[in-house]
C-alpha cells in the first residue's frame, strides 16, 4: 500500500465514486426497468407482472424501424471510414517527429465542436452547393465525430508495437508494407476492433448534427427525439432500453478484453 | 530506411486530413466568414456585403444572457464533475483492486459511446411529478406534495449535464495520475506526510494537467451541448445551442452564424490555451507502459 488513506478517508472516496456512477446509470437502468412494465403508466414493474409487450410492438412501430435501418446502414459505413482514415493518421502520427503534437490537435479538435454548430456548418454549405441532404450528408458529420475517439483508441493499441519488433524485421528485409502487415497490423487488431465498434456506436447514437443534416429519411435518434417530445409512449421506452443496453454490452465487452491493456498488469503496489 | 523520398508521413495524413478540411475545417471558416455578411430579404440569404448586424443582434431580445447563463452553467458543471471525478479517478487508479479497476474502467468508458439523448430523456422518468424521486419523497414523508422544481428547472439541466459529460473528467484524470512516480507518494508517507498532506502537496500538483483537462473537456462539452437543456429544461430555458436551433427556425442566417462563430473561439482559444500551458495533447501521447 503506497498511501495510507485511513478507513474514514477511504469510505469517502468510494462513496464519491460511487455516487458518480449513480448518477451516470441510474436514470437509464430505471428506465430499461420500466420498459418492462406492462402498464401505460411509467414505474417499477412487479417481478410477477415482467412484460415484453413493448418490445414485441417494436416491428409495428414503422417510423422507428425503418430508423433504425437508416442509422445502422450509415453507422457501418462510418465506422469503415473512421477506422480506416483514424488507422492512416495514427501510422502518419508515429511518422512524424516534431509536428507529432500539431497533428494529434488536429485530429483530436473535432471532437470539441459542438454538434449543433457542425450540423448547421455542414448543413447551409452543402445546401449552398446543391448536395441534397441524405444518409451521405450524415456520415460527413458522423464521420468527424467519431474519428478523434477512434484515433485515441488506435493510438493507444500501438503501445503493443515495440520499434525493436520493427527493427529487426527491417534487418531481416522486410518492407514497410511487409512490416506493417506482418507485424504492425497483427498487434493493433484489437484497437482496430474497438475502434470500429465505438465508432458505430457514436454514429448510431449521435443526434444533433443527423437533426440538421438527415435527409428525408431520419436517423434513429432524431425520429426518438420528436416521440419523446409529443408525448412518450412506452414503445419509446422500449426502444430507448435495447438501444442502451445494446450500447452497454459492446463497450463492456471491449473494455473488459482490450481497451486498457496496462490495466491488469499494474500491480506493483 | 536510406534515400530521398516522399515522406510516407504526408501519404498517410492525405486521406484523414482531407477529411477534417472538407468537413470540419472549411464549413466552420465558411460560417465565420458568412457570419460578417449581411442578410438579403430578396434571395432569403445572405450576400456578401460587409455588416456585423449578426453580432449586434446579439445584444438584443436578452441573447447575451444566454451566452453568459450557459457559460455559467459550463463553468459549474465543470466543477461538479472534477470534485466527482478526482476522488473517482483516485479511487480507481490507487484503492480499486485488480478486478475492480477493469470493472470501474469499463463503467467510465460505457458511457461516451450511449445516447445522450435516452440518458437525458431517462432523468425525466426519475424527476419528474410522478417520478421516482418525487414517490420516494412522499412514502418516506418527506415532501407532501410533489416537487415540481426538480424537473424542467435549471436544476434538472445540471443534473443531467453532469450525468453525461462526468467521464469526460474521470478520463483525463486517471491519465494524468497514471503517470505519477509512485515512490514520490511512498518518499512523502516515510517523511510522515498523511494522506492529506501527500494529497494536496504531492497528488494535486502532479496531476495538475488533468485537473485542467478534466475541467476544460467538461466546460467545452457543456458550451456545445443541447440535449440536456431541450429534455430538462423548463419553459424558455436555453443554452447557446438551443439558441442557435431557436435563430435558425427563423432562418436568421447572420445571427445563427454570429453565435456560432462566438462559440468556436470561445472553445477554440480555450484548447490551444490550454494546450500551450498544460500540454493537454501530452496527456494522451507515450501511451507505452
Amino acid at each position: 500500500m503506497m498511501i495510507h488513506e485511513g478507513l474514514a478517508n477511504r469510505i469517502l472516496l468510494w462513496a464519491i465514486t460511487i455516487a458518480g456512477l449513480i448518477v451516470i446509470y441510474a436514470p437509464p437502468l430505471y428506465l430499461l426497468a420500466v420498459s418492462f412494465n406492462p402498464a401505460l403508466q411509467p414505474g417499477l414493474p412487479s417481478l410477477s407482472d415482467l412484460s415484453l409487450i413493448w418490445y414485441a410492438a417494436l416491428p409495428k412501430e414503422h417510423a422507428l424501424v425503418g430508423a433504425l435501418q437508416q442509422s445502422l446502414i450509415i453507422a457501418t459505413i462510418t465506422a469503415v471510414l473512421a477506422t480506416g482514415m483514424s488507422l492512416l493518421a495514427a501510422l502518419a502520427y508515429f511518422e512524424l517527429r516534431a509536428q507529432r503534437t500539431a497533428w494529434f490537435l488536429t485530429v483530436i479538435l473535432p471532437m470539441f465542436v459542438p454538434g449543433v454548430i457542425q450540423g448547421l456548418a455542414l448543413s447551409a454549405v452543402f445546401t449552398r452547393n446543391g448536395i441534397k441532404a441524405s444518409s451521405l450528408t450524415v456520415i460527413a458529420g458522423h464521420l468527424l465525430w467519431a474519428m478523434p475517439f477512434a484515433f485515441i483508441v488506435i493510438l493507444t493499441s500501438f503501445a503493443a508495437v515495440r520499434r525493436s519488433y520493427l527493427v529487426a524485421a527491417a534487418d531481416l528485409g522486410a518492407t514497410r508494407w511487409r512490416q506493417f502487415v506482418d507485424i504492425t497490423l497483427p498487434l493493433i487488431r484489437p484497437g482496430l476492433v474497438s475502434a470500429f465498434i465505438f465508432s458505430f456506436l457514436l454514429s448510431l447514437n449521435e443526434f444533433t448534427r443527423a437533426f440538421y443534416l438527415a435527409g428525408r429519411q431520419n436517423t434513429l435518434p432524431v425520429v426518438l427525439f420528436g416521440k419523446m417530445n409529443s408525448g412518450a409512449s412506452p414503445v419509446i421506452y422500449a426502444m430507448s432500453g435495447a438501444i442502451f443496453l445494446a450500447s452497454v454490452a459492446c463497450v463492456a465487452l471491449i473494455a473488459i478484453r482490450s481497451l486498457w491493456p496496462g490495466a491488469g498488469k499494474r500491480s506493483t503496489r | 530506411m536510406t534515400g530521398p523520398r516522399l515522406p510516407i508521413s504526408s501519404v498517410l495524413m492525405t486521406p484523414p486530413l482531407l477529411a477534417i478540411l472538407a468537413f470540419g475545417l472549411a464549413p466552420l471558416t465558411i460560417v465565420v466568414v458568412w457570419s460578417f455578411w449581411s442578410w438579403d430579404p430578396l434571395t432569403y440569404w445572405i450576400k456578401p456585403d460587409l455588416s456585423l448586424a449578426g453580432y449586434a443582434a446579439i445584444l438584443e431580445a436578452g441573447r447575451w444572457t444566454v451566452i453568459v447563463s450557459t457559460l455559467v452553467k459550463a463553468f459549474g458543471t465543470a466543477l461538479l464533475c472534477l470534485l466527482i471525478a478526482y476522488p473517482t479517478a483516485y479511487a480507481v487508479h490507487f484503492l480499486a483492486g485488480r478486478h475492480l479497476n477493469i470493472i470501474l474502467l469499463a463503467l467510465i468508458t460505457i458511457p461516451f459511446f450511449t445516447s445522450y439523448l435516452i440518458r437525458s430523456f431517462s432523468w425525466r422518468l426519475v424527476l419528474g411529478r410522478t417520478g421516482i424521486l418525487n414517490t420516494w419523497l412522499r412514502d418516506l414523508g418527506i415532501a407532501q406534495a410533489p416537487l415540481d422544481w426538480l424537473l424542467f428547472s435549471n436544476f434538472a439541466v445540471v443534473i443531467g449535464l453532469v450525468a453525461s459529460y462526468l467521464p469526460f473528467a474521470t478520463f483525463p484524470l486517471l491519465l494524468s495520475m497514471r503517470r505519477v512516480d509512485p515512490t514520490f507518494l511512498a518518499a512523502a508517507q516515510d517523511l510522515g506526510a498523511g494522506f492529506w498532506k501527500s494529497l494536496t502537496s504531492i497528488l494535486l500538483p502532479l496531476t495538475m494537467s488533468g485537473i485542467f483537462a478534466g475541467f476544460l473537456f467538461v466546460f467545452v462539452m457543456v458550451v456545445g451541448s443541447s440535449t440536456e437543456v431541450q429534455m430538462l429544461g423548463g419553459a424558455g430555458a436555453s443554452i447557446v445551442s438551443v439558441m442557435i436551433n431557436d435563430v435558425m427556425r427563423v432562418a436568421n442566417y447572420p445571427l445563427a452564424f454570429a453565435i456560432s462563430t462566438i462559440v468556436l473561439v470561445v472553445i477554440f482559444g480555450l484548447v490551444l490555451i490550454g494546450n500551450r500551458i498544460f500540454g493537454l495533447a501530452s496527456l494522451f501521447e507515450d501511451q507505452s507502459p
